[in-house]
C-alpha cells in the first residue's frame, strides 16, 4: 500500500515516515459532570471505526516531528486536509 | 567471436539475440521438460508469457529466456531431465497419467501415512521447474521511489502514445518496459512507429523510461513496484495506465504443447529480428490480418508452405498458386514424439494429415489484463491492446490438448475436475491449479472462463479469477530489496566499547556492550570499587517554556511543581488508559524549565507523546529531544567519588550533591550536568554531557578509575545489579496492562492530584479487583531460575518470572514474578520452572533484596 500525506510543515510525503494513531479520540475533552469515569472510559477505549472519512492523527516521525489531524476515507485512503 | 555457455558448450552469440534465440540458432529444440509429465517443451510465444523457456542462466532459477539478452561468457543450463533434457527417462511418466489424476495428492498416498513422506521426496524431484541454486552468490538490491504523475505500464505503440499524450498535459511520466522499446516487434512499420514515439517522448522533460524492468502489481495507493536489474523500483504515481498489450491465443488441440508448435508472433519474431527460420516446412493457421503479417515474414525467410488454414474471407486476398490454402478448416491434432512430425487438419470435407515440422498459429489476441484486474479503476486505467484486443474473431471452442502449460494441466483433467463437481472458475483454479503458474493465467485464463462459461452461461459461476501481485514471475530478492538494513543507532563510545573487547547487543534501535568480559567482574567492580557505563541511549529532552511546569504537572502522575530547582524526581509515565509505557527522571532546572529522561526505548515513542499532549492542550512549551545532542555515562560504586573528585577541583560531596539532586560541574574539563540517582543500589553520578566530548569524558574516567580499580559495565552486569535494588525495567517487567498498582509502585500515582494522564482510568480500574501483580521471590540454593519460567502454586500455573538472575551478593536466586492474587494476595511460596527440568522453590520477598534502606546509594 501507499499512501501520500499532505504534511503541513513538509509537503506530499509518502506514510512509511509516519506513524498513525489511529482515530481521533477527544483529547482533553471535558468530562461529563454525570458519571466522568465513564466518559473517559469511552473516551480511552471505544473507537467509531468508521467505513469512510475518518479524522486521524498522525505524526511525521521521519520527517519535522510534528502532528497533524487530517481525514482519511478507510475505504479509499482518499485524504482531505484538516480535519 | 562471442559465445555462451550452454550446458558445456559454446554457442555463438549474435548482436541483438536473446538467450533463447541464440540456442535456437545453435540448434536447442527442448528447452524445457513440462512441470508434471515432463513432456518435452519448445519456444513458443517468445513475449515472455508461456514457461517454455524457462532456463538456469549464471545459477538464477526460472529464467525466460526469450526476454533475456545474451551475454558473452553467461553460464546457460536447462533445468530438468535425467539423463538430459532432450531424453528425460521421466517422460514416461506421461504414459502414466492414468495414474496421477487430477488431484491426484488428495486422493491417494493417504495411507500408510509414514509412506508420505518417502513418496513426497521422489515426487519433488520428478515435478517441478528444478533446483534452486545454493551455492548462488546473494544478490542484494536496493529501492528506488519514485514520484511521477503518471505512470505507464508497457512500452508498446498503445503505452508510448499515452506517455505522450500525458506529457503533453504537463504530466511528469514514468514509463517501464519489461523489455527494450520495440523488442518483441518484428522489423516492419508497427516497429518503426514504436521507435519513433520513444525517440519523441525520451527528448521531453520530466520523463523517465525504464527498460528491462517489469511491473510486479498495481497496489493500492497507487503503488507500483517495479523490478529491474539495478534496483526494486517503487513508482508512486497519481495515476496509472496499463498498456500491457495482449498475447496471442493459445490454441487447444490435440499435441498443442509438441516442440514446433508456435504463436504467429513469436515465429515471426525469430525468423525477421533474430532471422533464424523456426521450421523448414511450416502449416500456418491464422485467422487475423495480423497473421497474414507472421506468414509474410516467415514465407520471406525461406520456410516452405505445407498449407495455410485460413477463413475464407482471410484465404481470398491471397493468391492460390503462390499459398497452398485452405480454406476454413481448423488444427485438430499435432502429431510428433519429441517434436511435430505431422499435423492433421480438419475441413468441411474431411480430415487429412500434413508432414511438416513447424506449425504457426494465430488466432487473435488475449488482453495481458492481469496488472489492469489486480488494479483499483479509481486510478488505473488500461489503452490499446489490453482493453480491447483489435481484429479479433471468434475463437474456436475445442477442449482438447494441454490447457495450462505451467502447471501442466489437461483439458482432460479440468473436465475430469468439473465432474467431481468443482464447478466454477475458482473452485477449477484451485483444484486443478491451472492458472497458478509462472505465467499466472497469462495463456490460459480465457480457456478456463470460457470452459464454465460453455457448461453455466455467464457469470458467476465463469467469473474471472482475482488476479493478484505478482503479474510476473520475480526474484526473492526483488521481494528483499531494502530490507537488509535494520537501523543502527550507535552511541559516541560505540568505538570505545569494541576497543575493550564489548560484546555488542541489540536493544531497540542502539547497539549496546552486552558485557566486556566477565560479568561477575563488572558486576564486583560496582559493588566494590567503582565502575562506568555507557547511558547515552536514554531519551534526554529539554523542557522550556512560559506552561512547562504546569505541561509536566499535568502530563506526569507524580508532583512536578514541588520539585525545587537542582532536584530530581523518579517518574512512571501513563498513557490514558492508566498503564505503564515509560519511565524516567524529572530534573528542574529553575527558570530553564526541565531536564527529562526517559528509557533507552522509548525516547521516540516519548517525544511523540510529549508532542501530542503539547498540542492538545494549546500550552506555551517549547520541547526539545536532545537524546543524541547528549551523551552519558553512569560512575557508579563506593569508590565513584574519589574518581569524580580526582577529575573536578568543584565540589562533589553529598552535601555538594545530594542524591536525588543534580548539579553542573565541569569534570575533566568537559561540561557535565551530574545526577545523582540510584538506577544500580549504589551511589551513583549520571554525567550528561554534549557527545563530542563523550570520548574524552570517557577516556579521563577510566584513568583516574585505575586509583580503584574501575572498570565499564554492560548490561548483563545491570540487569543483574538493579534486579537486586527490585527496579523494574519496563517493557522486561512490565506487560501491555501494567498498572502502576500491578507493579507495586502505587506510590508513583499521585491520586492526590486533581489531572494527570491516565488518572480517571487507575480512578476507574482501582475500582476493581487487581487480578495480577509483580512481586519479588527469593530462591534459595545455588542457582536461579531462567528469564521468563513458569510460576506455580498449588500445581497451578500462576505466572511467569519477568527477571531471574542469581544474586553474588546475597548467595541466592532473586526473581521478580508477574503473578495471579488469589483472595486479595499473592502466595508465599512458589514453584518456578524454566524447562530445564529442575524446580526452584521460592518465597516471597518484601522491598529490595539488596541495600533495601538505600544507605550505599545516599552515602
Amino acid at each position: 500500500m501507499a499512501l501520500m500525506i499532505p504534511c503541513p510543515t513538509c509537503g506530499l510525503r509518502p506514510y512509511t515516515e509516519f506513524w498513525c494513531a489511529g482515530e481521533l479520540p477527544e483529547h482533553g475533552g471535558e468530562a461529563s459532570e454525570a458519571d466522568p469515569l465513564e466518559t473517559d472510559f469511552q473516551r480511552v477505549w471505544l473507537r467509531r471505526n468508521v467505513a469512510g472519512p475518518q479524522v486521524e492523527r498522525w505524526f511525521h516521525a521521519a520527517g519535522c516531528r510534528r502532528w497533524l489531524t487530517l481525514t482519511r476515507d478507510t475505504l479509499t485512503n482518499g485524504i482531505h486536509d484538516g480535519a | 567471436m562471442t559465445a555462451l555457455d550452454f550446458e558445456g558448450r559454446q554457442v555463438p552469440v549474435e548482436p541483438g539475440d536473446s538467450v533463447a534465440s541464440a540456442l535456437f540458432r545453435a540448434g536447442v529444440r527442448v528447452f524445457s521438460r513440462s512441470f508434471k509429465y515432463r513432456r518435452p517443451r519448445g519456444l513458443y510465444c517468445l513475449t515472455g508469457d508461456c514457461p517454455n523457456c524457462q532456463l538456469v542462466v549464471d545459477g538464477e532459477p526460472a529464467v525466460r529466456a526469450c526476454v533475456t539478452p545474451a551475454r558473452a561468457g553467461q553460464r546457460v543450463e536447462r533445468p530438468t531431465g535425467w539423463p538430459s533434457p532432450d531424453r528425460d527417462v521421466g517422460s514416461l511418466l506421461w504414459h502414466l497419467r492414468s495414474l496421477m489424476p487430477v488431484g491426484f495428492y488428495y486422493k491417494t498416498m493417504l495411507r500408510p501415512r509414514a509412506l508420505w513422506p518417502m513418496a513426497e521426496r521422489v515426487i519433488r524431484r520428478l515435478s517441478g521447474v528444478g533446483p534452486v541454486a545454493r551455492d548462488r552468490q546473494p544478490v542484494r538490491r536496493e529501492r528506488l521511489t519514485h514520484y511521477a504523475d503518471c505512470c505507464v505500464i508497457g512500452g508498446g505503440i498503445a503505452g508510448l502514445a499515452a506517455a505522450l499524450a500525458a506529457s503533453d498535459r504537463g504530466e511528469s511520466i514514468l514509463l517501464a518496459d519489461e523489455g527494450t522499446i520495440g523488442e518483441k516487434l518484428a522489423p516492419g512499420p508497427a516497429r518503426t512507429r514504436a521507435l519513433e514515439l520513444h525517440d519523441a517522448l525520451a527528448r521531453r522533460t520530466g520523463v523517465t523510461i525504464l527498460e528491462r524492468a517489469t511491473a510486479v502489481g498495481v497496489y493500492e495507493g497507487p503503488l507500483v513496484p517495479i523490478a529491474a536489474d539495478d534496483f526494486l523500483h517503487l513508482v508512486l504515481p497519481k495515476r496509472v495506465v496499463v498498456a500491457t498489450g495482449a498475447v496471442e491465443r493459445h490454441p487447444l488441440f490435440v499435441g498443442n504443447d509438441l516442440p514446433g508448435v508456435w504463436l504467429g508472433r513469436g515465429a515471426a519474431r525469430m525468423a525477421g529480428a533474430h532471422r533464424v527460420a523456426p521450421g523448414r516446412e511450416m502449416v500456418f493457421w491464422g485467422a487475423t490480418e495480423e497473421s497474414l503479417e507472421s506468414l509474410e515474414v516467415l514465407r520471406r525467410a525461406g520456410v516452405v508452405l505445407k498449407g495455410v488454414v485460413l477463413p475464407v474471407g482471410l484465404a481470398r486476398t491471397l493468391n492460390p498458386a503462390e499459398y497452398p490454402l485452405i480454406a476454413d478448416g481448423e488444427i485438430i491434432e499435432a502429431r510428433g514424439r519429441s517434436r511435430v512430425r505431422s499435423v492433421i487438419v480438419r475441413t468441411t470435407s474431411g480430415e487429412s494429415e500434413i508432414a511438416c515440422d513447424l506449425l504457426v498459429v494465430s488466432l487473435g489476441l488475449e488482453a495481458r489484463s492481469s496488472l489492469l484486474r489486480q488494479a483499483n479503476p479509481a486510478f488505473v486505467t488500461g489503452t490499446g491492446d489490453v482493453v480491447e484486443p483489435h481484429g479479433v474473431p471468434p475463437e474456436p471452442r475445442r477442449e482438447a490438448g494441454c490447457f495450462c502449460l505451467c502447471e501442466d494441466v489437461f483439458t482432460k483433467d479440468v473436465a475430469d475436475a468439473w465432474g467431481e463437481g468443482f464447478q466454477s472458475t475458482e473452485l477449477l483454479k484451485r483444484y486443478t491449479t491451472a492458472t497458478m503458474g509462472p505465467c499466472q493465467g497469462a495463456m490460459c485464463h480465457r480457456h478456463l472462463t470460457g470452459f464454465v462459461e460453455a457448461r453455466t452461461g455467464p457469470a458467476p459461476a465463469s467469473r474471472a479469477t482475482t488476479a493478484r501481485p505478482p503479474a510476473r514471475p520475480i526474484r526473492l530478492e526483488d521481494l528483499a530489496a531494502g530490507a537488509r538494513y535494520p537501523l543502527e543507532y550507535r552511541t559516541a563510545l560505540h568505538d570505545r566499547h569494541l576497543g575493550l573487547g564489548a560484546t555488542m547487543e541489540w536493544t531497540g534501535v542502539w547497539k549496546r556492550p552486552e558485557r566486556y568480559g566477565d560479568v561477575l567482574e563488572e558486576y564486583r567492580a560496582v559493588r566494590e570499587r567503582a565502575s562506568i557505563m555507557d547511558v547515552s541511549t536514554l531519551g534526554k529532552y529539554r523542557i522550556a517554556g512560559p506552561d512547562a511546569t504546569e505541561f509536566l504537572e499535568r502530563l506526569y502522575p507524580c508532583h512536578v511543581k514541588t520539585i525545587a530547582p537542582g532536584r530530581s524526581r523518579y517518574s512512571l509515565l501513563l498513557n490514558e488508559a492508566g498503564y505503564v509505557f515509560d519511565d524516567g527522571l524529572i530534573c528542574a532546572l529553575g527558570p530553564q524549565g526541565y531536564y527529562v529522561t526517559v528509557t533507552s526505548g522509548g525516547a521516540d515513542q516519548a517525544e511523540g507523546w510529549f508532542r501530542d499532549w503539547a498540542e492538545a492542550w494549546s500550552l506555551e512549551v517549547h520541547i526539545g529531544n536532545v537524546t543524541a545532542t547528549y551523551g552519558a555515562i553512569n560512575l557508579a560504586g563506593p569508590r565513584a567519588r574519589e574518581v569524580l573528585a580526582a577529575l573536578t577541583s568543584e565540589p562533589v560531596d553529598n552535601t555538594a550533591i545530594p542524591y536525588n539532586q543534580h548539579r553542573e560541574v565541569t569534570i575533566a574539563g568537559v561540561k557535565c550536568r551530574v545526577l545523582r540517582v540510584g538506577f544500580v543500589g549504589e551511589l551513583s553520578y549520571e554525567l550528561h554531557h554534549p557527545r563530542l566530548e563523550s570520548e574524552a569524558l570517557w577516556d579521563a574516567l577510566l584513568e583516574a578509575g585505575k586509583l580503584c580499580g574501575l572498570v565499564p559495565h554492560g548490561l548483563e552486569a545491570l540487569r543483574l545489579l538493579r534486579l537486586e535494588k527490585g527496579h523494574i525495567i519496563v517493557g522486561q517487567d512490565t506487560d501491555f496492562d501494567a498498572t502502576p498498582a500491578k507493579l507495586g509502585l502505587d506510590w508513583a500515582a499521585r491520586m492526590d492530584k486533581r489531572e494527570f494522564v491516565g488518572r480517571s482510568a487507575l480512578e476507574r480500574l482501582g475500582r476493581l479487583e487487581r487480578d495480577r501483580e509483580l512481586v519479588p521471590y527469593r530462591f534459595p540454593g545455588p542457582g536461579a531460575p531462567l528469564d521468563g519460567a513458569q510460576v506455580l502454586a498449588d500445581g497451578e500455573r500462576i505466572g511467569y518470572l519477568t527477571s531471574s538472575r542469581f544474586s553474588p551478593v546475597l548467595g541466592h536466586g532473586i526473581a521478580l514474578a508477574l503473578v495471579k492474587r488469589t483472595n486479595g494476595t499473592v502466595p508465599s511460596t512458589i514453584l518456578a520452572e524454566d524447562g530445564s527440568g529442575q524446580r526452584f522453590e521460592g518465597t516471597r520477598a518484601q522491598g529490595a533484596f539488596y541495600d533495601p534502606e538505600g544507605v550505599r546509594l545516599r552515602a
